[in-house]
């Protein structure tokens, strides 16, 4: 019996080779993913080691810098003179963010609901490539929009309680980026409600007013909260509308139309006066630094676990 | 005797009917409510694109485009060495960025262990990926600045026109000695790379400016001086001093990489490694099992499963998603402006790697923060060069959305 033809040609190459350029393969690609994790490491092996030449300084203690009321890094030449006080910096970006966060959370949300709940298809596909439009414009963009446009019109509505650089224009300007984050996450959200927990309050007489906020927004709610926690995190991280729109004077008040200096905007100044390597200025850099990372860290962190923990899963 | 529900007996119909409408009205102003703030994000947009059009418009003219930044003739100030930073940069960055993201999903997505441990270690890294999001940009830009620009001062520390650090390849010195011959000079090859100064007090092997190898000959002062022009252009006094210059061909390269667009577009790289990873993992898991089931069933091994099978399959997406990400780092301008600093007083692009470089980011937050009115609108005109290239970037990621759609459908 004569052999199939597949068989009669033996020309069988050997697996071996096979086999170990598949290992290659994989722990080339391991390697890749071992690089993220480095990243990781490097940066927080950066801010430990360049943070402590700031805290081994003799102008600089721990507890002035969680406590201090000002913050002179870059206004007094004398460096004894000089005051490194973290919280006019955090109040500077705080006030940003709240603002911010007053425009895009609840400009955010409302956008979700009509985009799962109301839109149609046709003006869905207006309205979503809008918002990713909004989202694709580089935040330099809206820096410069911040002060060509939003803190003008403030002053004018205000008859001049705004200064030129203010917490509120910044502020704006941080909210309209992250509206389209809020946005999408939310609305991706929701749509993952499944359509028999609507049907069943329409079924029991809800309007869809009752329907979509009763209903549906609480059953997405792990999602919202962290898209929520996401752009805040955003927001406080956000650099050059701040950079631009913000002002460059920290200060310790709550009054949003006065200039607030950001822990980004403080970073940008800093690297703008290009001052020397290793100098108490420099390393402050990164003391700034890592009180922005945690504080962006957590709030991710918190994200991923809200989302994780609190997702309710509809079979 | 049956008794009626509460809720029945207590309400007469007229009330529950002005309940009703009551509810219904509330709906409707909600869902007016609901378009009114959908149309702000229109309006916004609208402003935003109409406002910087109006501030800019006037400035969109070939000196924009072709000439450098200028401080005494802002008039005629360009962003030309700007865009070609940026491209240099952003090519740099997505060289980088793009194998390294799209390994790590593939890696993530397709070879998921089995042992408990390294499931454990799966699950973090994927866990880290989503932190490494969140990350501001400017922490990049910090890490880039120490690890990229400064590399921990492990080489050594950059100072101001001084070569430091490890020269490894495209750097020659030599010393730069005046010849007799009015504003010509001769080249001496530095051999100590310590010593910065040499004295000439005997004939020495060197070259003219073309490069060309020729004798340096001495002439003593109080002897009469040579007289033809091309002994005198090979000619040095005794006791002539000559500096260091540095000659650098394209391929220059030390460490530390100082503020050279080559750390720039790594800086970059680690900003938008993480958005490629993810938007290629969530296109790498859209690929249907049936299809990586049947390439196993053929005998196919993993790798080769997601060479020919799974990787072709999820290309349109991970393009997608890179040219977004791509579409990120060419308006990112924090991370650019901790590595590069904020200088952008630059006639050219990158002439070396090690040479530094200005993007159009970086440009546009200069020319914003300024007090001229010219230098605002000229900031308008480059925002509006920035937006239509990002555009044409968006609309090929658009494009090849839709044509991925036609084919499957």
């Amino acid at each position: 019996m004569a052999l199939p033809k597949a068989l009669q040609n033996r020309d069988f190459r050997s697996t071996r080779v096979g086999m170990i350029s598949e290992r290659i393969i994989v722990v080339l690609l391991g390697l890749c993913a071992l690089i993220t994790v480095l990243i990781t490491i490097g940066i927080i092996y950066m801010l430990v080691t360049q943070s402590a030449g700031f805290f081994r300084s003799d102008f600089v203690s721990l507890r002035g810098f969680l406590t201090d009321k000002e913050w002179t890094a870059l206004q007094s030449q004398d460096l004894a003179k000089a005051q490194f006080g973290i919280l006019p910096l955090l109040s500077g970006t705080l006030r940003v963010t709240l603002i911010a966060m007053l425009i895009a959370l609840p400009l955010g949300l409302i956008t979700a609901i009509y985009l799962s709940e109301f839109a149609s298809s046709k003006i869905r596909s207006w309205l979503k490539p809008t918002l990713e439009v909004i989202a694709g414009v580089p935040t330099v963009v809206l820096g410069y929009f911040a002060i060509l446009v939003i803190s003008p019109s403030l002053q004018w509505a205000s008859g001049g309680a705004f200064s030129t650089f203010n917490a509120t224009s910044a502020g704006i300007a941080v909210g309209i980026l992250c509206l389209p984050m809020v946005c999408s996450l939310s609305e991706d959200a929701m749509r993952a409600v499944p359509r028999s927990l609507r049907e069943g309050a329409y079924g029991l007489g809800c309007t869809p007013f009752e329907t979509s906020v009763k209903v549906v927004v609480p059953a997405a709610l792990s999602g919202i909260v962290s898209a929520f926690l996401l752009a805040f995190s955003r927001a406080i991280g956000e650099t050059m509308v701040v950079a631009l729109a913000a002002g460059t004077l920290p200060t310790l008040t709550a009054d949003p139309t006065r200039q607030a200096q950001t822990m980004t905007g403080f970073i940008v100044e800093m690297i703008k006066s290009e001052s020397e390597y290793g100098t108490v200025q420099y390393f402050s850099l990164y003391a700034v630094a890592v009180s922005l990372f945690l504080i962006t860290f957590a709030m991710t962190l918190l994200g991923q676990i809200v989302r994780r923990r609190f997702q309710e899963s509809y079979q | 005797m049956s008794t009626l529900p509460k809720a029945l007996s207590e309400q007469d119909a007229d009330f529950q009917q002005s309940n009703a409408s009551r509810r219904q009205r509330m709906s409707v102003w909600f869902y007016g409510l609901c378009v009114a703030i959908a149309l702000i994000s229109v309006v916004v947009l609208v402003v935003l694109l109409v406002s910087i059009w109006v501030q800019g418009q006037s400035r969109l003219t070939a000196d924009l485009l072709m000439n450098s930044h200028s401080e005494l003739d802002i008039e005629r100030s360009g962003m030309w060495p700007a865009i070609i930073g940026s491209l240099f940069v952003c090519g740099v960055c997505a060289l980088v960025a793009l194998p390294l993201g799209v390994g790590t999903a593939v890696f993530l997505e397709e070879f998921k262990p089995k042992a408990k441990p390294l499931r454990w270690l799966h699950g973090f890294v994927q866990l880290n990926i989503a932190n490494l999001a969140g990350v501001p940009s400017i922490v990049y830009g910090l890490l880039g600045l120490t690890v990229f620009v400064y590399m921990f001062n492990i080489f050594g520390q950059i100072k101001v026109n001084e070569s430091s650090g490890w020269e490894l390849m495209g750097a020659n010195h030599k010393y730069q000695v005046l010849s007799l011959e009015t504003g010509n000079v001769v080249f001496v090859p530095q051999t100590d790379p310590d010593q910065r100064q040499i004295t000439i007090d005997q004939p020495v092997q060197g070259m003219d400016a073309a490069g060309d190898p020729i004798e340096i000959e001495v002439w003593q002062p109080g002897t009469p001086k040579p007289t033809d022009p091309a002994v005198r252009r090979r000619t040095v006094r005794s006791g002539a001093i000559g500096a260091t210059v540095t000659e650098k061909s394209w391929y220059y390269f030390r460490l530390p990489l100082d503020k050279s667009f080559l750390a720039g577009g790594l800086t970059l790289a680690l900003v938008i490694l993480p958005i490629i990873i993810i938007a290629s993992q969530e296109s790498l898991r859209g690929v249907s099992p049936s299809l990586r089931e049947a390439s196993m069933g053929l005998g196919a091994t993993t790798w080769q499963t997601v060479r020919d099978v799974s990787l072709p399959a999820a290309l349109p997406g991970i393009m997608t998603g890179s040219i977004l990400a791509m579409g990120r780092a060419i308006g990112e301008a924090a991370p650019i402006l901790v590595v590069l600093g904020a200088a952008v007083a630059k006639n050219a692009g990158p002439q070396n790697l090690m040479d530094n470089a200005v993007t159009m980011p970086v440009l546009i937050y200069n020319w914003a923060g300024r007090q001229q009115d010219e230098f605002k609108e000229l900031a308008a005109a480059a925002i509006i060069v920035l937006l239509v290239i990002l555009l044409l970037l968006n609309s090929a990621a658009i494009i090849i959305r839709h044509k991925v759609q036609q084919s499957q459908s």
